[in-house]
């Protein structure tokens, strides 16, 4: 086995693909958090047009396959007079896919919270968007936390999308290399395994924080 | 002038759901020191008319005043400062479930009246004590009992330093055995003069409390008089019929007839 080949040339490649890939990884999670609360909470506790908004977001980006949305953002707009870089059509559009699908998590959180809770912070002289804020998102965040997580272990995959929009990331790289030195089983089960290993501390991340935002009447029971 | 002016008057509430009429024309005054207790069957709107002095659910005719100040439920500053001179406890007592007892205290000093966290958290333990729960302050909902529970929802209330509490059915949701610790609590409000509404089926609990007991049934305040009026010597056949009912059940049937 030649032991270069992986030094030499997958090795640097793989690294600059990998931050790449965490570049675009982090801020369209946090992004998509940001938009799937929002997005989630206007559907529940929004007023009929804010609603009715949300729920057209939803509607069409769980709708348009997430790949015509990119290329949408990145093809497309330019039509427009609106050029993104390959990096930034690629955030934008992991973060409002990513968002539509967290807003279902966290509507369905929100609306398993009793609304005594709702109405006993009113009852305290708090206004609805306050009560909401502070009393019933803490709680359906914590119970959304599963769902939202899947979500961002879908992200770091769908990431690899990221390369239809010649933004190079993990996945570019990966497919410059093996067709370069024409090794596509080891150079895909490499970044295979790279993912792998990016999904599992993902993982492990997701359920310390669990466990952490775990408290009395709220934790998570693992067998 | 201690009797001349209502802390808390209503006039003529109406509300019905879904064109089902629920409070059909009532009118209340509460002066200071007033403690009246609300009976009658359920569906009868006692619990409605509760949300209602807190605007909690919208009504279609009737004025509400806190002193001789009108509450316009549309003006929301108005609203929201009046909510904090009426203190209102749930029969499912509705503490928020990711925070501690004396966070559930806490919060609305901080959030709403903006004061300092430290002299919330001060002012919040002093709640806590009043209610016998120290020694509980740092638990969560789910590590509390059902009367500790109620006792928190009432420590949080009292916080705002409401001139009006209204109370409904504190301790229906209770084991028999936890009765006592809330309605020693409630007790130890009326002594300290505290203006109450209370709605309860403890009919005992009721008539050692109240300067006034109301019969409510079919959206309306049928009948109302001092406790020993209305519970043996009420002029309504329902009402007679209600309370002889609920002193039967109470008295575990042995003084049927």
């Amino acid at each position: 086995m030649d032991l270069s080949f992986y030094t030499q040339e997958v090795a640097p490649a793989m690294l600059r693909g990998l931050w790449v890939s965490i570049g675009l990884i982090l801020p369209s999670a946090v992004l998509g958090l940001a938009i799937g609360v929002l997005a989630g909470t206007l559907r529940v506790y929004g007023r009929p047009l804010w609603r009715r908004a949300a729920e057209i977001y939803g509607l069409v980006f769980r709708g348009f396959p997430l790949l015509i949305q990119l290329y949408i953002w990145y093809f497309g707009l330019p039509q427009l007079g609106i050029y993104l870089s390959p990096y930034a059509a690629a955030v934008l559009g992991f973060a409002l896919c990513g968002g539509a699908y967290h807003a279902e998590y966290v509507r369905g959180a929100l609306r398993s919270i009793k609304q005594g809770q709702l109405q006993a912070a009113r009852s305290l002289g708090f206004s609805r968007t306050r009560a909401v804020i502070s009393i019933l998102l803490p709680q359906a965040i914590r119970r959304a936390l599963p769902g939202c997580g899947n979500e961002l272990i879908y992200l770091i995959k769908y990431s690899s999308l990221a390369y239809m929009v010649t933004c190079i990331e993990l996945t570019g790289e990966a497919k410059i290399l093996a067709s370069m030195f024409f090794k596509y089983l080891e150079v895909f089960f490499v970044v295979g395994a790279i993912y792998l290993g990016l999904v599992s501390l993902a993982s492990w991340g997701l359920s310390r924080l669990e466990d952490r935002a775990g408290i009395p009447g709220f934790e998570y029971v693992r067998r | 002038m201690p009797r001349s002016i209502p802390i808390l008057r209503l006039e003529d509430i109406h509300k019905s759901y879904a064109g089902q009429p629920v409070l059909r024309g009532v009118s209340l005054a509460l002066y200071r020191g007033d403690i009246k207790v609300i009976i009658g069957p359920s569906g009868g709107g006692k619990s409605t008319l509760l949300h209602c002095i807190n605007f909690l659910v919208s009504f279609e005719r009737g004025r509400i005043w806190l002193r001789d100040n009108p509450i316009d439920p549309a003006d929301k500053r108005t609203l929201y400062a009046y909510r904090q001179k009426v203190g209102m406890i749930f029969q499912d007592f509705n503490l928020f479930d990711h925070l501690t007892a004396i966070d559930n205290v806490q919060i609305g000093l901080v959030r709403v009246r903006g004061i300092p966290k430290r002299e919330a958290r001060e002012r919040a333990m002093a709640e806590l004590a009043r209610v016998g729960l120290s020694d509980h302050a740092f638990k969560y909902p789910a590590e509390l009992s059902g009367g500790q529970k109620q006792r928190v929802s009432i420590a949080r209330a009292l916080a705002m330093d409401p001139e009006v509490m209204l109370l409904d059915e504190p301790t229906s949701a209770l084991d028999p055995e936890l009765i006592g610790e809330v309605h020693a609590v409630i007790r130890n409000l009326a002594a300290g003069g505290m203006t109450m509404a209370l709605v309860t089926h403890e009919i005992g609990f009721a008539a050692a409390l109240a300067n006034e007991i109301l019969f409510m049934e079919n959206g309306l305040i049928l009948e109302q008089g001092p406790p020993t009026t209305i519970l043996r010597n009420a002029a309504l056949e329902r009402t007679r019929e209600f309370c002889a009912k609920i002193a039967r059940l109470h008295a575990g049937g042995r003084e049927a007839p």
